[in-house]
């Protein structure tokens, strides 16, 4: 026992050095499955209201550039109201086109329903392996794990810590999160960030006989477990044979400034939990 | 001023610092050479290079797991920051016996400064434990060693940026004399 109590003695600094060392590596192990960990994450409440404070003093000097994405987006959308409405009157003089009372499609316009909440980019970061965007909303304003992040511009991210008041989110510049992409001839494959700049993205394992123009669009695909369709990613840069293999991939210029993020919406799908409660279905039975 | 406020201080306005300045801007090294890595410089470990010669192993190994985990909370990366400081915290007392002339002991109520131990043991004593501190923490976060010459680009450049933040940080901070003990 006493040579025992001198062991620990003597070794006290190397055990409390491996002993933290130990908790560092359990930690680290944590933040690589998904769960755990809301407390050492910028959404905990110190954290969170250090960025909040911060934000509320910059957000001054970008009002002006958001405002013209504001202005611009409004476009976008009055652009769409239009050709609605357009299609609209030509109903008119064709016959009566009433979705809702078709009684086939009515459950499907009422619970594809994606649900949108703002939210302002309290912190963000573009340089490191994994990327996290702050935001200044949390569970009391309804955010959940897992909920969709886009912007007026494109795709932001995937939210993966929540507080009560903040929330942080996995941007898509991160190795841990691929998107499931369509592009415009319908092909779907997997957008993933390789590091490196912020606004380019890569489209890999693409068939090789699928052609791309410079420019083409790349939207989210309604495969995608969080995103909503046809949300844009960016657009094409060029395409590249992979010389092992019949694959090419495709680097994308995405649509969404990442350092210059400062609204944002936080988009809820009502019907993911129904859709992978049947799909965890699927794979129990192979078991 | 009282040694434990000093410190404490100091704790808050590094961790400030790097998480709501440094951590902002995205340095890639010179103009924009493509392929070249992006990089943070980091200068929090700073806080425990200048703790008092006499802090034990213990408390230094105690305070390199705060402070890590500090700068992990802001930054997401939960345990890898606290990994690097926890090692540098636990190797400052070799490096400083290897680097001081007299024993440890006999420093006793002073802190390791340029004042205390002169600019260049100083700035070797800084640089040795700040390019560790990058070549584990970056180790760690791109968890692959494929691109070997990438990570050690990424290192070499980072800490050649902290240590110029750190001497600008030890101009403006602390007091300049030419009193040496």
């Amino acid at each position: 026992m006493r040579n025992f109590i001198f062991f620990i003695r003597r070794f006290f600094n190397l055990i409390l050095f491996l002993g933290l060392e130990i908790t560092c590596i359990v930690l680290i192990q944590r933040t690589g499955t998904m769960q755990g960990n809301d407390i050492i994450s910028s959404a905990n409440a110190v954290s969170g209201l250090v960025y909040k404070k911060q934000s509320d003093v910059v957000y001054y000097f970008g009002l002006r550039r958001m405002n013209d994405s504001l202005l611009r987006e409004n476009a976008n959308l009055r652009k769409m109201i239009s050709g609605y409405s357009s299609i609209d009157t030509l109903a008119d003089s064709v016959g009566i086109v009433d979705i809702p009372a078709t009684d086939s499609t009515r459950h499907i316009v009422r619970f594809s329903d994606y649900i949108y909440r703002t939210a302002r980019v309290i912190n963000n970061s573009t340089n490191a392996t994994d990327n996290y965007i702050t935001l200044n909303r949390g569970s009391d304003d309804g955010i959940g794990r897992n909920m969709a992040v886009i912007s007026g511009t494109g795709v932001v991210g995937r939210v993966e810590h929540v507080s009560r008041h903040f929330s942080s989110v996995l941007s898509v510049l991160s190795g841990k999160q691929k998107v499931s992409a369509r592009l415009k001839d319908g092909t779907n494959g997997l957008v993933i960030w390789e590091g490196g700049n912020a606004s380019t993205l890569v489209m890999v394992d693409v068939p090789q006989q699928v052609v791309v123009k410079k420019g083409d669009s790349v939207v989210t695909s309604s495969y995608s477990l969080y995103f909503p369709p046809g949300v844009l990613i960016g657009t094409v840069i060029k395409a590249e044979q992979v010389k092992k293999n019949t694959l090419q991939r495709i680097y994308i210029k995405s649509s969404t400034d990442f350092s210059r993020l400062q609204y944002v919406y936080v988009v809820e799908n009502k019907m993911s939990k129904e859709k992978n409660t049947l799909e965890s279905q699927n794979t129990e039975g192979k078991k | 001023m009282n040694v434990y406020i000093r410190n404490i201080l100091r704790f808050c306005v590094l961790v400030l610092l790097q998480v709501l300045i440094l951590n902002k801007i995205v340095l890639r090294w010179w103009a924009e050479p493509t392929g070249f890595p992006v990089f943070v410089p980091y200068i929090y470990p700073l806080f425990l290079f200048l703790l008092p010669f006499e802090t034990p192993v213990w408390a230094m190994l105690f305070c390199g797991f705060a402070l890590g985990i500090s700068v992990d909370t802001f930054t997401n990366t939960a345990g890898m920051h606290a990994f690097a400081t926890v090692l540098i915290a636990y190797l400052r007392t070799n490096v400083l016996t290897a680097l001081l002339p007299r024993n440890l002991s006999e420093y006793s109520g002073l802190q390791p400064s340029t004042r205390n131990m002169g600019w260049s043991p100083f700035l070797v004593y800084t640089g040795f434990l700040l390019l560790l501190h990058h070549l584990v923490f970056f180790s760690i976060e791109l968890w692959n060693l494929t691109n070997l010459g990438h990570l050690l680009l990424k290192t070499f450049a980072s800490t050649v940026t902290s240590l110029l933040f750190v001497v600008a940080y030890l101009l403006l901070f602390t007091r300049q004399d030419n009193a040496r003990v």
